[in-house]
């Protein structure tokens, strides 16, 4: 349950945040916004994460004469990295590395497909469509005992 | 579904339905005895299974708390998860992929044969290969094996075709879609695979053995098999004489129960097995259950491992089919001229997005994780995975503070990579690279070790009770009736992956047991 604490600029900041850290330049907001999202849950049920996100959000604001999410992508990463290795950025990182690249999207736009069972696997639809190498052999002849 | 008394004493209790307890219950179903498994995790099937590698890992890992220390890289990336290890029905031939090597003759007696190495407690093992033979092709013919006892190879798919092509090239002879035990055609009642690509999430199709599809049902069928899930073993009790009387377990209401049993086998895998006889000290066994030698939870291996991903110009698509239907052999030959002993295989491997985010540069983040995800679809990967060396203080102990749900102490995984399995890894990886350059790739990639998905060695196998734990067929030194089923009685952990060997191991153990019950019953 996302705590009411967060304001509505901290999310928008959070997701930004999310984005410097895992900028993927084919990506639409959408998954940035739902892994933040489940930062926020996340937090909702845990007083000290909470403590460590809203200080960590505040404390990244204050790093330039801007607040992060105006700052350019480069300088965003930049800031972010000075926060390497703190419990916040630690905390975000170890949630959004798991939601973002569960989100069925997140699959869609890296070519991943996803759940296969439903369709029957992958057995007719191109287990082996693999074109741009010969065919291997699949056994050999003598055991290798030594 | 049969019941058993609490108080009769006459069963066979097994701590564990894994590859190792799932195989000595039913053998001994099988024979007519009355069986008892008492499995700590719920009893989930192929409906229940989810394609999603997170929801799967949450559904169905070992969960409960562990404690890691060593210089090991998985105590600083993974504190708290040392190993992947399931809990549920089946153990974890649910998540495991199929790989099926056999050990060979000389890893039998590694201490003979790789000398004595500084820093390591090599040990040969008080059996040979010739004699595990006959159990080794009643394992394959058990698990249905493909290139063995007529089954029929695994097709080539996507991953693999760039993995052989590139072992092709660079010279290897012996690779092949590789003894896997997942049925290319249908077999002993279970269909073919559909080659749906979720093997580390649970086979949803059944083509893929396990003990959940495999053992456990067929020692049901014998009317001999009583399976409690849910049912946690706490300790295991003895009598003055120093027999095991039976076990205290928790079961699903939280309850303490006793089981009492004429033999007790542990099949924890090689974390909770220690752990268990750890826990199990009393007056008598003041150190721990059959730990006279203080050896129980020494010589903790994992093997030596690591992945290698090739980033291709063009699409691979390497989810798609069995995941480790490929294997490189060639490296596995004893050979002590490359700057290590012992041998390591090549074998296929997938991740989706979510897993290979995770673990391929653990707690990274970046356009260095961000660049390797946008190239997943041409990526390939491959797991060097090869005999790491025991030594007496890599260890699994009782952790001093931190106690699980039931109140028990949880187990401490320490382990300190020995000069030999670094060597090792470093050359795997360099011969990993070799193979996807050799066809082109843009990029390679080393992973570090995931969480410990081989555990072997914390009850070890001896001649002489001072130096391990159980006799070469499982049978505490210290207690005639407690047997180790699983692959902790592992005296050395070879090249190959384990699990074959720890169901021919238990196979030839259930044999034995029989004999030696019916002498003491009839
Ligand atoms: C992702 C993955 C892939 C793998 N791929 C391969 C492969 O290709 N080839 C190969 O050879 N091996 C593979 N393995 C390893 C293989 O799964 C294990 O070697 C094998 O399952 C170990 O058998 P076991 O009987 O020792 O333990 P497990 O199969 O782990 O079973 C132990 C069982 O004991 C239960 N238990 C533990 N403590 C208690 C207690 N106190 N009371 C009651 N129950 C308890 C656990 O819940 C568990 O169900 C893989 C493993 C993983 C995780």
């Amino acid at each position: 349950m996302a705590s009411s604490l967060v304001s509505a600029r901290d999310r928008q900041t959070l997701v930004n945040v999310v984005y410097a850290a895992f900028p993927h330049s084919t990506f639409p907001r959408g998954p940035y916004e739902r892994a933040a999202d489940a930062v926020i849950d996340q937090a909702g049920k845990d007083p000290r994460f909470l403590a460590q996100l809203l200080q960590g959000l505040t404390d990244l604001d204050a790093q330039r004469e801007v607040p992060f999410a105006e700052l350019d992508a480069d300088v965003a990463a930049a800031v972010l990295r000075g926060a390497d290795g703190t419990p916040f950025l630690t905390a975000v990182v170890d949630s959004v590395v798991v939601t973002l690249y569960s989100d069925p999207e997140v699959w869609e736009l890296l070519g991943y497909e996803g759940p296969s069972y439903e369709q029957g696997g992958y057995v007719d639809r191109g287990f082996d469509d693999l074109d741009w190498l010969p065919d291997p052999k699949i056994e050999h002849d003598e055991e290798m005992t030594a | 579904m049969t019941r058993f008394e609490y108080d009769d004493s006459d069963v066979v209790v097994v701590v564990g339905s894994g590859a190792g307890g799932g195989t000595v219950a039913n053998e001994l179903c099988q024979r007519g005895f009355k069986t008892v498994v008492l499995e700590a995790g719920p009893h989930l099937t192929g409906e229940d299974y989810h394609q999603d590698e997170w929801a799967a890992f949450g559904q169905m890992a070992w969960s409960d708390p562990r404690t890691t220390s060593g210089s090991w890289q998985v105590a600083t990336d993974f504190p708290g998860l040392p190993a992947w290890i399931v809990k549920a029905v089946g153990g974890t031939t649910t998540h495991w992929a199929g790989a099926c090597p056999r050990f060979k003759a000389h890893e039998f007696a590694a201490r003979s044969t790789y000398g004595d190495l500084d820093g390591t407690s090599l040990l040969d093992w008080p059996i040979t290969l010739s004699e595990l033979e006959p159990y080794y092709d009643r394992a394959e013919i058990k698990m249905g094996v493909t290139h063995r006892h007529g089954r029929p190879p695994l097709p080539a798919n996507n991953n693999y075709k760039v993995f052989a092509n590139g072992a092709e090239k660079v010279g290897y002879k012996y690779y092949s879609t590789g003894p896997y035990a997942t049925n290319a055609e249908p077999y002993d009642g279970r269909p073919a695979t559909v080659q749906d690509g979720f093997n580390f999430q649970g086979d949803k199709h059944g083509s893929k053995w396990s003990t959940l599809v495999a053992e456990l049902p067929k020692a049901e069928r014998t009317g001999n098999l009583d399976l409690r899930p849910d049912s946690h073993v706490a300790q295991i009790e003895h009598d003055a004489s120093g027999r095991a009387t039976g076990v205290l377990y928790v079961d699903r209401n939280g309850t303490l129960r006793r089981q009492r049993a004429a033999v007790v086998c542990v099949a924890g895998n090689s974390i909770e097995t220690p752990r268990l006889l750890l826990l199990s000290g009393s007056a008598q066994h003041p150190d721990g259950l059959a730990n006279s030698s203080g050896q129980v939870g020494r010589n903790y291996m994992r093997h030596t491992t690591g992945t290698v991903w090739g980033q291709f110009d063009k699409p691979v698509r390497m989810w798609r089919g069995e995941t480790m239907a490929g294997v490189i052999a060639d490296e596995s030959r004893l050979d002590t001229d490359r700057g290590f002993v012992g041998g390591y295989y090549m074998e296929t491997i997938s991740l989706g997005p979510a897993f290979l985010a995770k673990f391929i540069a653990p707690g990274r983040w970046g356009t260095p994780v961000t660049e390797l995800l946008d190239q997943y679809r041409n990526t390939a990967g491959m797991w060097i995975i090869g005999e790491d060396m025991p030594r007496a203080d890599n260890r699994v102990t009782l952790s001093g503070e931190t106690v699980d749900q039931h109140g028990l102490p949880v187990a401490n995984v320490h382990f300190d990579d020995h000069e030999n399995d670094v060597a090792m890894r470093r050359h795997g990886q360099r011969q990993g690279a070799a193979v996807y350059q050799a066809v082109g790739a843009r990029k390679t990639i080393e992973t570090p070790p995931y969480p410990s998905t081989h555990n072997l060695g914390t009850c070890r196998m001896s001649q002489r009770p001072r130096d391990g734990v159980v006799d070469r067929y499982g049978r505490a030194h210290d207690v005639p009736n407690l047997f180790i089923s699983d692959g902790s009685v592992m005296t050395t952990g070879a090249a190959a992956n384990p699990t074959l060997t720890i169901v021919a191991l238990a196979t030839r153990q259930a044999e034995y047991i029989a004999t030696e019950l019916n002498k003491t019953l009839s």
